[in-house]
């Protein structure tokens, strides 16, 4: 109990500096917001265009009002899976300042974890409840009845922090691959495309040729959005949803994994010059 | 004005020197835009897949739309995208006193000074787009066809490059404009689709409040169907030239309210 509570003592500086970092520079997040939230509006008006111009009331089994959930809930869940917390860490492994984390006696990537806490805890307060209920209330517009599940929803915020979770390792190991390409511009707009298409996030999985959607189920990137969006729209069965779980838990452990193993032999690697 | 195309020339052969020592950096920035391009595409391929045509528009018009939207977004990103830097570092590190000192114009003097060659990577898939979707189309062609695009792809270019220097100058009153120059090119993909998909405030907004629909879907509708030239080009050439002199505006008395770093 007392490792527990020491441990949440360590880290709690981290979150808040995550939290202050955050209000500081408010304009920028709020900017970000709205544009991130345009580009999820052009999204709503091309499928709505789309429904108006098809004779059926279904796009490949989805309704304009599942599209429209689809649409929003994934602008949602990317937006709270998104991680750059440890995107400096190569940029602190090429000028050395590494070495003062190092000497700490934390763990390098929970310090991170726990900053990056901070300013997630602002946007939640900020955007995730809006977004949710303005997606319930227009369901309800539309069908005249509460669609929404309480077991659903929960499920749904126990798959968003496992694809957290990914999506934090997974930035992390890109991290230190940003330390070998020095285009942060380039890489990180190749990353930031392949996994929002991989991930389902720009054309539904389901829309995609059975043999491919099947692939992009298994690989992470379906963990990171579609999944999650999927459990919300409850589309999935319950044997569905288990699986999923075991598969997100499996990445999370894997890019665990890999991010303590770069960690390692960059470690053993590293050679700081003076100081 | 012979002295300023010499310059310029000048700072974009320097430019490319620097370039040729970082070639892998330019790849990387061209294939991620072809990338995020091809996606769309895909999209616009599955959708069109099962419907024959979006709200009144078949697949290639689509296309070429679309195509024609890089066009001035390519030709900007390729000579202006310096702009960005004035709004996210140049202003707050106080580098911007170099400009002040040189004996030509301050706006000039930043857009030349970089050549964004990441840029051939939109107008990669812009002639992509344009080569593929024009032999399908049965679109009027005329002796004035030729010259009334290429007056159109100039002020387009015009309007995309005077919205991002009114954006970039608010860095002069807040030290930062980054932020808001970001928010801006999301506004801009509203101009890849026709604006008829959207509703009647949006259309206005990107119609007369910030013209992107001049940069794309207006000009293009016209060189699809031949109707409304006086709105469609007239409409471009007006909204360019309007927009520029506000952004010399803004840009300049942004240079007065210009406070250096001082240290």
């Amino acid at each position: 109990m007392s490792r527990i509570k020491r441990f949440f003592r360590t880290y709690k500086p981290f979150t808040r500096a995550g939290m202050q970092e955050m209000i500081a520079y408010r304009a920028n997040f709020i900017c970000h917001l709205i544009g991130e939230i345009m580009a999820a509006f052009i999204m709503y008006f091309v499928w709505k265009a789309v429904f108006l111009s098809s004779d059926s009331e279904t796009f490949m089994g989805f309704t304009m009002e599942d599209m429209v959930v689809y649409i929003f809930i994934t602008f949602l869940t990317g937006y709270m899976t998104y991680s750059d917390g440890a995107f400096a860490v190569g940029e602190e492994i090429i000028d050395g300042s590494i070495a003062m984390r190092m000497i700490k006696p934390c763990s390098f990537e929970m310090c991170f974890l726990f900053q990056e806490l901070g300013s997630r805890l602002i946007s939640i307060s900020m955007i995730f409840v809006p977004m949710v209920a303005g997606v319930e209330i227009y369901r309800y517009a539309v069908c005249g009845e509460v669609r929404f599940q309480i077991g659903y929803f929960l499920l749904y915020i126990v798959s968003l922090l496992l694809a957290y979770m990914i999506s934090f390792y997974f930035n992390v190991c890109y991290g230190f691959m940003a330390f070998f390409f020095k285009n942060l511009w380039g890489t990180t707009l190749i990353k930031e495309t392949l996994v929002s298409f991989l991930s389902g996030a720009i054309i539904p999985l389901a829309f995609m040729p059975s043999g491919l959607a099947a692939v992009l189920n298994i690989l992470p990137f379906a963990s990171l959005s579609y999944t999650p969006v999927m459990i919300y729209m409850g589309m999935y069965s319950t044997s569905q949803i288990l699986w999923s779980f075991g598969l997100q838990i499996f990445w999370v452990v894997v890019m665990y994994g890999v991010t303590k193993l770069i960690w390692r032999s960059a470690v053993r690697h590293l050679s700081v010059q003076g100081g | 004005m012979k002295r300023y195309l010499r310059l310029h020339r000048i700072f974009v052969v320097q430019y490319l020197k620097k370039l040729m020592e970082y070639k892998v950096d330019f790849l990387l920035g061209a294939i991620g835009l072809l990338i995020t391009q091809a996606i769309q595409i895909l999209f616009l391929g599955i959708i069109f897949s099962q419907i024959p045509s979006l709200i009144g528009y078949t697949f290639p018009q689509i296309l070429f739309i679309y195509g024609f939207s890089l066009i001035p977004k390519s030709l900007d990103h390729l000579l202006t995208d310096n702009l960005w830097m004035v709004g996210y570092r140049i202003v707050r590190k106080g580098e911007f006193d170099k400009y002040l000192t040189r004996p030509i114009n301050t706006l000039f003097h930043v857009v030349s000074e970089n050549f964004c060659v990441d840029a051939f990577g939109e107008m990669l898939s812009c002639i992509l787009l344009l080569g593929y979707s024009i032999p399908q189309l049965d679109m009027p062609f005329h002796w004035y066809t030729i010259p009334l695009a290429l007056v159109a792809v100039v002020f387009a270019t015009l309007i995309y490059t005077s919205l991002k220097i009114m954006t970039a100058a608010i860095a002069f009153w807040t030290k930062a404009s980054g932020h808001i120059i970001h928010m801006l090119y999301m506004v801009n993909d509203f101009s890849k689709y026709p604006v008829t998909i959207y509703n009647k405030a949006v259309q206005t907004i990107i119609t007369y409040v910030i013209p992107f629909a001049f940069t794309a879907y207006y000009p293009a509708s016209y060189f699809l169907t031949g109707k409304n030239p006086l709105f469609c080009i007239g409409g471009t050439v007006i909204a360019g030239t309007v927009m520029f002199a506000l952004a010399v505006f803004v840009w300049n008395r942004g240079l007065r309210a210009y406070e250096s770093v001082g240290s």
